[in-house]
């Protein structure tokens, strides 16, 4: 099913027919999904059903073992590692768990991306200096709730803190591309709507970005997807609107947005 | 399972993973050939290989040393040669010794912590944040250790050649008596740059194999922190068995270059 809004003129992320198994088990089976570019596409599903694994198919981060994978106007496929590092270069991803370098504090941690890479311009890439990477993370961590938090390790962060940390780095050189895994698992309801709004309004703000965001919270899927997809059994059951998933007949989707125990979901 | 499949299967994985090792080593050793350079990431880990190794070496070099000043001097007064002391030790040390042990005593150290490191990165995703940020791995996290350990235990071998004759001296000239010119003499004339040139060349590929063998085995870990401690253990016991297996091959590569 597609969505019937419009589709934006420039590729977005386009997954065709993958499949990938670890060993015996079968976690993606035969999985579409189009990501229209400059809209926000939440992809639900219970844990474990392979909503991490597809978004590190997108990166580039696994292979699948069939079907194909574009980005914009690239097959992954048919990209070597270094066409596949340019590409990279375009993503800004949030971790599930954050995965946050601990060998670094927190500021390191958000500049990191800064020292590697610069900061794009029209012009391509441009180093920064020491001042502009200060002024850059400081903005990035106030955006996420986090001014003054800068010099703590790692490890002394709680789970909600590491998780706006992961967002403020995955954000701070503007990608185009965002790729957000349970942006707000695990965090307070005051905390998740401050995140959907950073998250919607960087999308609002950016009209060229493309969004795609696993999650399992519903009301938080309603107040950012412009396009709703579910995965379950390793394919994707429904795609549409957050009006189609409202109202859809589907037994296993119905279950799923209204959190009921009883239906063809066991538990 | 048959006895016969098993060991055809145990055969078959350990095939593989060597496979998988020699491929991990050649990509890492290209990516760590082209730029960027990680300077300092590589003073970083040569501090850690390197300095923070020293107290361990210093240890174990002195009492190799005077141990070894003790077991000779049993052996060579039975019939008054005890003047060959010196010179006998100092070429166990150069060419044997102070390759062996120090590689042993830093893989117990640094080829664990590797392993670890590496390991716990790969399990909380870092290694693949890395990725996701077009950053290769191999280059910002295994080249810049590989050449550490390479560098650095030749380094510490030195210093461990040069502590555990001072620990042989310290036992065969001042409490066995050993006259101090004849102990010097002997070890000038048995001693020459091949021994200690060769003694370095192991130290070197010793400091590559528990280097590698750590990365690997941290950069292909799995399954949360049981895995990194499989990992671990596997990464100590696996460099610790091809240093002396490795020894003796390159003993025998080596032979000539002291003969001619
Ligand atoms: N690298 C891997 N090796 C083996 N199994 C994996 C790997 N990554 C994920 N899996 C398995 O794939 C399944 C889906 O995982 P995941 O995508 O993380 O689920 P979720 O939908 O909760 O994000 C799980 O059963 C997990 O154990
Ligand atoms: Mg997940």
């Amino acid at each position: 099913m597609r969505a019937t809004d419009e589709v934006a003129a420039a590729p977005g992320i386009h997954v065709q027919g993958i499949k990938k198994s670890f060993g015996t088990q079968v976690v993606l089976d035969g999985v579409d999904l189009e990501v229209p570019r400059g809209h926000i596409t939440v992809v639900i599903g219970r844990s474990g059903t392979g909503k991490s694994v597809l978004l590190k198919h997108v990166m580039g981060l696994l292979r699948p073992d069939a079907g194909t994978i574009r980005v914009g106007d690239d097959d992954l496929a048919t990209l070597g590692p270094r066409a596949l590092r340019q590409v990279r270069f375009r993503f800004g991803m949030v971790f599930q768990h954050a995965a946050l370098f601990d060998s670094m504090d927190v500021y390191e941690n958000v500049a990191f991306p800064l020292r590697e890479h610069g900061f794009k311009t029209a012009a391509g890439q441009r180093k920064m200096r020491e001042p502009e990477i200060k002024a850059r993370v400081e903005e990035m961590l106030g955006a996420v709730g986090l001014t003054g938090v800068g010099a703590k390790g790692v490890s002394e962060l709680s789970g909600g803190m590491r998780k706006r940390v992961g967002l403020a780095r995955a954000l701070v050189r503007d990608p185009e591309f965002l790729l957000y895994d349970e942006p707000t698992t695990g965090l307070d309801p005051i905390m998740t709507a401050q995140i959907d709004n950073l998250i919607r309004g960087t999308q609002d703000r950016n009209p060229g970005i493309t969004s795609l965001v696993i999650s399992h919270d519903m009301a938080a899927t309603f107040r950012i997807a412009d396009h709703v997809a579910m995965l379950y059994e390793g394919r994707v059951r429904l795609y549409g609107t957050p009006e189609e998933f409202r109202h859809t007949d589907d037994p296993v989707v119905r279950q799923f947005v209204e959190g009921r125990l009883d239906g063809p979901i066991t538990v | 399972m048959n006895p016969v499949s098993a060991l055809g299967h145990s055969i078959i994985a350990w095939v593989e993973a060597f496979g998988g090792y020699l491929q991990f080593v050649g990509r890492a050793g290209v990516s760590g050939l082209l730029p960027p350079y990680r300077t300092r990431l590589l003073l970083k880990h040569m501090h850690f290989v390197g300095v923070q190794s020293l107290t361990i070496v210093i240890i174990t070099g002195l009492f190799t040393g005077m141990v070894f000043a003790i077991q000779a001097e049993i052996g060579f007064s039975q019939f008054g040669a005890n003047g060959l002391i010196g010179g006998i030790v100092a070429l166990s040390l150069t060419r044997e010794l102070s390759p062996v042990l120090t590689a042993l005593m830093v893989n117990g150290r640094v080829g664990s912590s590797m392993a670890a490191e590496l390991g716990t990165m790969r399990v909380t995703e870092q290694i693949d944040a890395l990725e996701s940020m077009a950053i290769d791995p191999l280059q910002y996290l295994v080249a810049p250790r590989l050449l550490a350990a390479v560098i650095m235990v030749p380094a510490l071998n030195m210093i461990f050649n040069l502590i555990g004759l001072a620990g042989c001296w310290y036992v065969a000239v001042k409490q066995l008596r050993v006259p101090e010119g004849g102990f010097w003499d002997r070890i000038w004339w048995y001693v020459d740059a091949d021994d200690i040139v060769g003694g370095c060349i192991k130290a070197a590929v010793f400091g590559f194999i528990l280097a590698s063998v750590g990365c690997y085995q941290g950069f292909t870990t799995r399954g949360g922190a049981e895995g990194v401690g499989r990992a671990t253990t596997t990464a100590v016991v696996v460099a610790g068995v091809l240093i002396l297996t490795g020894d003796y091959f390159l003993t025998r590569i080596l032979a000539p270059l002291s003969v001619g």
